[in-house]
């Protein structure tokens, strides 16, 4: 039983090796020196080993700022998103109203918009408008995706019966009450999935920052590190214990609430 | 699951046992009050955007002053714009890998995830997945130093294995492409591979044995009961990485910045390009348009073909 299982565990861990040795091999970069950085043959444990990237980077550069302003982005589209998206979730999971096919078709497509298309005139309108402002062009126009209502919309339909809303009803409680003390409780932990997952949408958003945001005390952290990557000459050493202190938050997240996540992600592919 | 547009009250009440939110007058206005924010936002940030977009891409500007209305020339332009015609046919490439290795590697490691009894499924199924949780920056950077001609660890390996390996990755026009699908294997099949897990563990055991007691070898259970199960997986998976892929931007950018040659260019910095560092805003409108048609036909197409997003109720 065991033997015939060696090729599938020394493929998984094949596999496991791929997808985690270029980042493991970027965390041992982070604490070389900049010359060992491209050490031949490559080592994995750093030697001599060095903190001073990290020390440099933290006090000659504003990477604390970046990294506030990034989180601070994505935490406020993260909690609006979640919200806009388990709002129309339920009013097409447990509604029935005229135009309702229409809507959600309406919805449904606008997935296959690419972002490329809008890039250009959103830009230039939120420009014209006077609504440039990283604070509100990198947060607003994207808190409602249709995919996160999708998402909302199967998972309350799977999970949340019509009695309970109904009893709820007879209670005397609002259509907006029976959403906020029935609904959204009940939907914690598609609403975790949901979060994590806008906020590492936003996080991690490159494009939409590179062209909105000309403002260097604006930056986000991956339009500072994009920055100061090429101010260096492109040398790795202070980039890459950026790029490596960046990700980590991230990565902890996932790993966290990686349950959530991964459940709630699928939920709408498999039964959709 | 369709569904039925509400009718007239009367009509309502005619089908056997109503539900109780059908017969209430007063729930009429809320459904359209819990969707409205969602409409407010995709008028004025997609909408609008998509129609703006048609109009700058019939006019010539350079970001001041008005634009001068110039018809189709934008689009006569890209007809015979080489670089315009280099950006389809690469994003073209990278759709093609994304549809046809990336989805079917992530299928075989769902397979593999999905064997019963399989130990710390847990471990391999979050492992796999965060690189697509990583920063795209971390990414450049380390495929930089990965596919580094003199000192990477690609050359590493094969002359560890091969005794030679001074292959100039990112320098040649054919292995930069290559490398570029390597960096999106890396990056998203992982991701894939969840939901591709996700439908595999739905498919009912009793099928499995049932095909078992026919006779059925590894490949015909797999054709005639896992495929057919997955279907609506495989929909929605290969609708996902194509619309993905077709606006492919931040690989090329961060990792060969569309070279060499442009050989790495996609559509999405084509319009970048023209738009934010040649000023051509009305050329970059008309490259986004034509993106669009594409991008949104052969979506809607698939989706209409595979059957999938008719789910309202």
């Amino acid at each position: 039983m065991t033997r015939a299982r060696l090729p599938l565990y020394a493929f998984l861990i094949l596999l496991l090796v791929g997808f985690l040795a270029p980042l493991v091999w970027a965390l041992s970069g982070s604490f070389k020196p900049r010359g060992e950085i491209f050490g031949y043959p490559p080592e994995l444990l750093p030697d001599p080993f060095t903190l001073d990237n990290y020390r440099t980077l933290l006090t000659e550069q504003s990477f604390g700022r970046w990294f506030l302003m990034s989180t601070v982005v994505a935490v406020v589209a993260t909690v609006v998103s979640v919200f806009v998206c388990a709002l129309a979730g339920y009013g097409f999971a447990k509604f029935r109203f005229a135009g309702k096919q229409l809507l959600f078709n309406v919805m449904f497509s606008s997935l296959s918009i690419p972002f490329a298309v809008i890039l250009v005139p959103l830009f230039v309108i939120l420009v014209k408008t006077g609504l440039g402002s990283p604070w509100f062009a990198l947060i607003v126009p994207w808190v409602a995706p249709a995919f996160g209502i999708f998402m909302m919309q199967q998972y309350i339909v799977q999970s949340i019966p019509d009695s309970v809303l109904e009893a709820a009803r007879i209670d005397g409680a609002s259509e907006f009450g029976v959403f906020r003390t029935i609904v959204l409780p009940l939907l914690r932990p598609s609403l975790g999935a949901l979060g994590v997952w806008q906020f590492l949408q936003s996080y991690n958003s490159f494009l939409w920052p590179l062209v909105l945001v000309s403002d260097s005390s604006q930056y986000t952290l991956p339009l500072g590190l994009q920055t100061l990557f090429v101010s260096e000459q492109r040398q790795y050493d202070l980039v890459l214990a950026g790029a490596v202190l960046a990700v980590l938050p991230a990565v902890a997240l996932f790993v966290l609430l990686r349950k959530q996540l991964l459940e709630g992600l699928s939920t709408g592919a498999v039964k959709g | 699951m369709t569904t039925t547009v509400a009718g007239p009250p009367g009509a309502a009440r005619a089908r056997s046992a109503p539900k109780e939110e059908e017969r209430r007058p007063r729930r009429s206005w809320a459904p359209y009050l819990f969707i409205s924010p969602f409409y407010l936002l995709y008028a004025l940030f997609m909408l609008v955007p998509v129609g703006v977009s048609v109009w700058l891409s019939l006019t010539e500007w350079v970001g001041l002053g008005a634009p001068r209305w110039v018809g189709l020339r934008n689009y006569r332009l890209l007809a015979t714009d080489i670089s315009f015609h280099r950006a389809l046919g690469n994003t073209a490439v990278f759709v093609l890998v994304a549809v046809c290795l990336v989805v079917p590697l992530a299928l075989l490691i769902a397979q593999a995830l999905n064997t019963r009894g399989l130990r710390v499924r847990d471990l391999w199924r979050t492992a796999y997945f965060v690189p697509i949780v990583v920063s795209p920056i971390l990414v450049a950077l380390v495929f930089g130093l990965v596919f580094d001609r003199q000192f990477g660890l690609a050359n590493a390996v094969l002359r560890a294995l091969f005794g030679s390996g001074g292959v100039d990755w990112l320098g040649d026009p054919d292995l930069a492409r290559v490398s570029i699908a390597l960096v999106m294997l890396w990056r998203w099949t992982g991701y894939l591979t969840v939901f591709f897990l996700a439908g595999l563990q739905n498919v009912p055991r009793e099928l499995y044995e049932a095909a078992a007691l026919d006779g059925a070898g590894r490949l015909r259970t797999f054709t005639t009961v896992t495929l057919p199960a997955l279907k609506p997986v495989t929909a929605f998976v290969v609708v996902t990485s194509f619309i993905c892929a077709a606006q492919i931007f931040e690989e090329p950018y961060l990792l060969t910045g569309g070279g060499p040659a442009e050989s790495t260019l996609s559509v999405t910095m084509f319009i970048y390009r023209a738009a934010f560092q040649r000023q051509q805003f009305g050329y970059a409108a008309a490259a986004a348009v034509v993106l669009f048609v594409l991008v949104f036909g052969i979506s809607r197409l698939v989706n209409r073909l595979l059957g999938i997003g008719r789910a309202a109720s």
